[in-house]
């Protein structure tokens, strides 16, 4: 790499003649610069393309993120462009991945509107990731400094408050999705909600594709699922809830399935992500002026988190959410049907519960990250996962999280309520054993076992779903090497 | 729901090794070192063995389903102030954790008045506070018998000594009650409250130490602070001892370490006066003859000074003795 | 009916000594352990009355166990449970919550439906407990 050809061009009259310039001579590369704490900064992973320097792509990156275009302006001499220009500072190789970078790049917290996640994003992923010398771009990880967070509400009600609501303290929160996803009519669609919530659940949701559709209108279904909820309620004495999806074409539409939520009692109301982020922060506002439980599908995420090389991670979604201020957002199971390395998935809980988040690469986060008293953002895990599994899901996942058992409620052979039972019975002996100092990722399956003794619907389902589990490589784990450069 | 274990593993034994549990309890640990911080105490430290056996023996049994209940742990230590009660406690509550009959092992003091309160329906809280704080532990209430106060007859203590009854009683599992005072009083406290002496089951009485003991315990605990008695002031100590003996409030080894810290003050008073020059380590380390000499001791102690001082003070304001 | 609420309403009920165990998880996690017990037992009544102050200065779970058996002694037809406060940054709320004691029947909660326009029905959920006065319920 030639250092001379990234150096910044200081005099005036050659950096502002008109024509091309390298980004790096631009001043979009400034390996001395130091981030202030007020800087947003963003990690990228950049894939140059065949015999593009990686310095030079990581200073367009900074570039085209904020000021800069392909050609040089003589406009630039009217501001205070020094400021305004996001500064590449650091480029490392990934460990193990020939021909990627992590490319650090800091950016003055005046490039930004505060309160306004679409702003921040427009910058950040807004023009980059089609640009034509990079084979492929993705955000890994951001740094938000604290003068921003402040500038966003957060979650609308939080881990604490909504325990509080509930009145459920001290065990992991249990949920399910109402299946079929598509066809049940409202009537039948209630019936599944009755019978999950009086077995045992705490909350049952809609799915993320269940709006208002010819087979069962909204209302419809908002009315017969406050009847199961409050039938459900009163033959266990628990608050018990029912994820209402009020995600809809208009923000109009929407405030208004929200609104009649609200008349009916619900304590929570659901979204998908989907429905864009100003629409997300909309709704955050709603939940918060109505006391309501804002619930988030992470619909259509993985169309760019999944890839490796590409799009934007999690953890950064799972940032900008908890920014927006939703209560509940997905965050994998590790042990279910959907993606999730174990260490990578640690990193978004992390992000979700923390007050603080110090840098941990071996689970992918790359910065320091303070959250400045915002809320706390309750996990949910969903997708695959079976009673047989309570001890892992409790070791990883930890207390603080929504365990969706979706199939694994309403597939039980004896019917829902039993299959809600199981669950609950499991979670409950699950806890009780982890309380009493046992060690339940190697006792895990006598302890199930022991609680079934009491439990017929619980040793039912240990029997029909003892050798399920999804065992794959995972497509997303953290690069993480401890090496100098990385660890550094 | 208590989870059923492998029937396998909870088999009772069939044999027992007591030099193995001796071992590995950790009761050899506590009784050495009860041996090697202690000076004296012959037999305290013997019945604290006989204890500490049969306590091994009982669990044993226990592990081998020939005893299922809670063996009474109560206890009374007798003796004048300052013949280790309280330390002793403290190795006591150790030894009782490390055997398995208490669960955390911390030791709680109090006296009446952490127990007794002011006004009515003040009591019983204050008691079952300090049962509760001592679950897991041992309680020590020093001076016991001034719970039992029979000349008033609205005196709170009663209520106190029925909650203790009942907690000593139901709650064996949960804490061990160590009452301790003067044996003569002890004695007296336990013939009016026959509740109690049927629940402790272990006496142990403290003797005073002797001359010779007291000034050991005295270079110890100057050694301690990296302080030592030079050969004049060693003989003065041992005059010091035999002296304070016989005056009034002797309490043993406290009385040793209240001369201790005074004659340190006369020491520093002394070197900040006298010294003209720099101070070595050695100097400054050395309690000399004159340190412990001008004690009130040497003068027929308390009572003496008390006397003289209070005749100064009738003369001084002009009336007569 | 059984009242499901709290930590471990779906296991058999619990023993003292399981109580004592639940109870020393939390004061080792330094939270301060409290009883309480109501003869209201409706999901949104927040407000059980306290037996006693929280145990903050307890550290062996036998305190709590004396304490469940102290208010059984005057409360023992009603429902008691222990709840853990945990009172550090960014929680500052209860942590734990679980029954220990239950009146000998348990006759629940009754929905009472408003019917509206539009189909809109307006729910209470209500104890059939407190349509007796306070003092003679589950006598």
């Amino acid at each position: 790499m030639n250092e001379m050809s990234n150096q910044t061009v200081t005099d005036a009259k050659k950096r502002y003649s008109a024509g091309v310039m390298k980004y790096a001579q631009m001043g979009y590369w400034e390996p001395d610069y130091e981030p202030k704490e007020t800087d947003v900064i963003a990690l990228f992973r950049i894939t140059p393309q065949d015999g593009v320097d990686a310095v030079e792509a990581a200073a367009a990156v900074a570039g085209e993120s904020s000021t800069a275009t392909w050609t040089v302006v003589w406009t630039d001499r009217l501001t205070a462009c020094e400021k305004y220009r996001a500064k590449a500072y650091r480029v490392d190789p990934v460990p193990g991945s020939e021909g990627e970078f992590f490319a650090y790049i800091a950016y003055d917290l005046d490039l930004f509107e505060g309160g306004s996640i679409a702003n921040l994003t427009a910058s950040i992923i807004g023009n980059v990731f089609g640009f034509k010398p990079l084979k492929a771009l993705r955000l890994e990880d951001m740094r938000l400094p604290v003068a921003y967070v402040k500038t966003f509400q957060g979650p609308a009600t939080g881990i604490v408050v909504e325990r509080e609501r509930l009145n459920c303290y001290g065990r992991p929160l249990l949920g399910a999705t109402v299946k079929p996803k598509l066809g049940l009519s409202g009537r039948n669609y209630g019936r599944v909600v009755y019978e999950a919530l009086k077995g045992g659940l705490d909350f049952t949701k809609d799915d993320e594709n269940i709006n208002s559709q010819p087979f069962m209108h909204w209302r419809d279904r908002f009315l017969y699922c406050m009847e199961a909820v409050n039938r459900a309620s009163a033959a266990t004495g628990e608050v018990k809830g029912t994820y209402l999806n009020v995600t809809a074409g208009t923000m109009e539409e929407m405030y208004a399935r929200a609104e009649f939520a609200k008349s009916l009692g619900s304590v929570i109301v659901m979204i998908d992500l989907v429905i864009g982020y100003t629409a997300i922060q909309s709704m955050a506002k709603w939940a918060r002026d109505n006391d309501m439980i804002l619930h988030l599908h992470r619909a259509g995420h993985s169309t760019y988190t999944r890839q490796r090389s590409h799009g934007v991670s999690f953890r950064v979604i799972a940032k900008w959410m908890r920014l927006a201020g939703v209560d509940h957002l997905h965050a994998g199971t590790v042990v279910g049907k959907l993606e999730g390395d174990p260490a990578t998935t640690k990193g978004y809980y992390d992000i979700f519960r923390e007050e603080r988040n110090p840098m941990a690469l071996q689970n992918g986060i790359f910065f320091d990250q303070e959250w400045a008293s915002l809320n706390k953002m309750m996990p949910v895990a969903s997708g695959g996962i079976h009673a047989g599994q309570m001890h892992q899901l409790l070791t990883y996942l930890g207390e603080d999280v929504v365990l969706q058992f979706g199939g694994g409620t309403i597939g039980h052979p004896h019917g829902i309520e039993a299959g809600a039972q199981a669950n609950r019975v499991a979670l409950e002996a699950m806890v009780f054993a982890r309380n009493a100092g046992r060690d339940i990722w190697n006792e895990g399956e006598d302890i199930l076992r022991d609680a079934a003794r009491s439990c017929t619907p619980l040793k039912q389902a240990l029997d029909v779903w003892k050798d399920v589990s999804f065992d794959y490589a995972s497509t997303d784990a953290p690069d993480f090497a401890p090496t100098p450069e990385v660890s550094a | 729901m208590t989870d059923d274990t492998d029937p396998a593993a909870t088999a009772p034994p069939t044999r027992v090794d007591l030099a193995a549990a001796f071992e590995e309890s950790g009761v050899r640990d506590v009784l050495e070192e009860l041996d090697r911080t202690l000076i004296g105490l012959k037999p305290v430290k013997a019945r604290i063995r006989e204890t500490a056996a049969l306590l091994l023996v009982d669990k044993a049994r226990r592990q081998m389903g020939l005893a299922t209940e809670t063996p009474t742990l109560h206890m009374s230590f007798t003796g004048n102030p300052g013949t280790g009660k309280t330390t002793v406690a403290l190795k006591m509550a150790d030894l009782l954790h490390r055997l398995g009959y208490v669960r955390k092992g911390h030791l709680v003091t109090v006296t009446r008045d952490d127990l007794v309160g002011q006004y009515i329906g003040h009591t019983a809280p204050k008691t079952k506070e300090v049962l509760k704080k001592a679950m897991g532990g041992v309680l020590f209430i020093d001076e016991a018998y001034y719970l039992y106060r029979p000349e008033n007859e609205r005196d709170y203590g009663q209520e106190a000594i029925e909650i203790l009854l009942q907690v000593m009683e139901n709650n064996r599992d949960d804490l061990v009650v160590i009452l301790a005072g003067y044996a003569d009083r002890m004695d007296r406290f336990f013939s009016s409250n026959p509740g109690f002496r049927s629940r402790i089951a272990h006496h142990i009485e403290f003797p005073d130490y002797d001359d010779a003991e007291l000034l050991h315990i005295a270079e110890r605990m100057l050694d301690q602070q990296n302080y030592r008695l030079d050969d004049d002031a060693r003989r003065t100590m041992a005059e010091y001892i035999a002296a304070r003996r016989g005056q009034s409030h002797f309490a043993n080894a406290r009385s040793v370490r209240n001369a201790l810290d005074r004659a340190r003050l006369r020491q520093a008073n002394r070197l900040f006066n006298e010294a003209r020059g720099p101070l070595d380590a050695e100097t400054l380390s050395t309690i000399t003859e004159p340190d412990l000499r001008a004690s009130r001791v040497f003068r027929g102690g308390l009572d003496g000074t008390r006397a003289s001082g209070q005749q100064a003070a009738r003369q001084a304001e002009g009336t007569p003795p | 009916m059984k009242l499901r609420q709290g930590q471990f309403s779906f296991l058999p009920d619990l023993t003292d000594d399981d109580i004592r165990v639940q109870a020393q998880y939390a004061i080792d996690k330094g939270w301060a352990v409290s009883v309480e017990y109501t003869d209201d037992p409706h999901p949104r009544n927040t407000y059980w009355e306290m037996w006693g102050h929280p145990m903050f200065d307890n550290p062996d779970a036998a305190a709590v166990v004396y304490e469940v058996n102290e208010c059984r002694k005057e409360h023992g037809g009603k429902y008691i449970r222990v709840i853990a406060f945990d009172a550090s940054p960014g929680w500052e709320s209860v942590r734990m919550g679980f029954i220990v004691n239950r009146p000998a029947t348990e006759p629940g909660f009754r929905v009472v439906r408003q019917e509206g326009e539009g189909r809109i029905i307006r729910y209470t959920v209500e104890s059939y407990a407190v349509r007796e006065p306070e003092g003679a319920r589950y006598a």
